[in-house]
């Protein structure tokens, strides 16, 4: 089964992720920072099974944009497709999570079908 | 936009204190009001309607529980926090999981509203840094309780306004404290 990794340090936003992915059919990997994130994705025994990642941007430990640069930069997960998940709704900030590897940004607050419609197109062709 | 704060000619709220006079932006505070307007409305399907604008002379603390966030910039600082009293809060945050309020866990009911703070505070974070053409910075949100507890060390000088909300029929506050620079 493909696993969505959901990386936020609120417990709230990851529960809501949670239910929009599990209503996808797809199971759900939880990190609460940036470090977690790596971390889930190393120790997950086949990163091919991890199909998307939603991430967030401000954290503590290590922040969403640092993250996703990392997970760029392995060519183990560096196929894995990243939507920034965040309040940061300025539009440099898309611009620099995009050419940085972010395959989708969606700025809180959302709908829940704001939520579904994007993680649908982000896992276009990866299911 | 549903409600707006008419700037005075000044294009300032004056914030009258007992030993300040300062000044805070009109379109400060109808980024902050459309912020929470949104938020509410787009994560728990809740209309908020404002009810009064309290200047600093005015505000006295209400609410059991508070969430407190930085803002900083190169020409800017301040900070917001959302006060609510306690069966508000749940109300709202159980509705961001689609839950009875008596079915949220403490724990829930204390990371979802310094996510709403933070939700509130990066929307309007994003208003000011687009109209300003400068990015400002959030911190991590910070959560406070108690029966009507005071948030102290707002910097002397710094503009401050308390907006009164209401939702399902009860009140709650957000407070802003910002200066430009």
């Amino acid at each position: 089964m493909p696993y969505v990794l959901t990386v936020d340090d609120s417990r709230i936003m990851r529960k809501i992720m949670a239910g929009a992915i599990e209503a996808l059919g797809l199971d759900c990997l939880e990190a609460n920072d940036g470090l977690e994130c790596l971390a889930q994705l190393e120790a997950h025994p086949n990163p091919g099974d991890v199909c998307m990642i939603l991430m967030d941007w401000n954290m503590p430990n290590m922040d969403g944009f640092t993250a996703l640069k990392a997970v760029k930069a392995n060519p183990s997960t560096a196929h894995i497709p990243v939507m920034m998940v965040t309040t940061e709704g300025e539009r440099s900030k898309m611009v620099e999570a995009i050419r940085n590897g972010a395959s989708h940004y969606l700025s809180k607050p959302f709908s829940d079908e704001d939520l579904t419609t994007r993680m649908v197109e982000c896992l276009e062709g990866q299911l | 936009m549903m409600m707006s704060f008419t700037p005075a000619p000044s294009n300032t709220v004056t914030a009258e204190g007992a030993q300040q006079t300062a000044h805070i932006d009109a379109h400060l505070v109808n980024n902050f009001m459309d912020a929470v307007v949104n938020v509410l409305g787009t994560m728990s399907g809740t209309q908020v309607a404002l009810k009064e604008l309290l200047p600093a002379l005015d505000y006295k603390p209400q609410g059991d529980v508070s969430s407190i966030i930085g803002i900083s910039g190169e020409h800017g600082e301040g900070m917001v926090a959302l006060a609510f009293y306690e069966p508000l809060a749940k109300k709202l945050v159980s509705r961001l999981l689609g839950l009875q309020a008596e079915e949220l866990s403490q724990e829930d009911l204390m990371d979802g509203i310094g996510e709403l703070v933070n939700m509130v505070s990066g929307k309007a974070k994003t208003g000011l840094s687009e109209a300003s053409g400068m990015l400002y910075r959030l911190s991590l949100p910070s959560i406070i309780k108690g029966a009507d507890h005071q948030i102290a060390g707002r910097p002397k000088n710094c503009p401050f306004m308390c907006m009164v909300f209401e939702a399902e029929g009860e009140t709650f506050t957000l407070q802003v404290s910002f200066r430009q620079f």
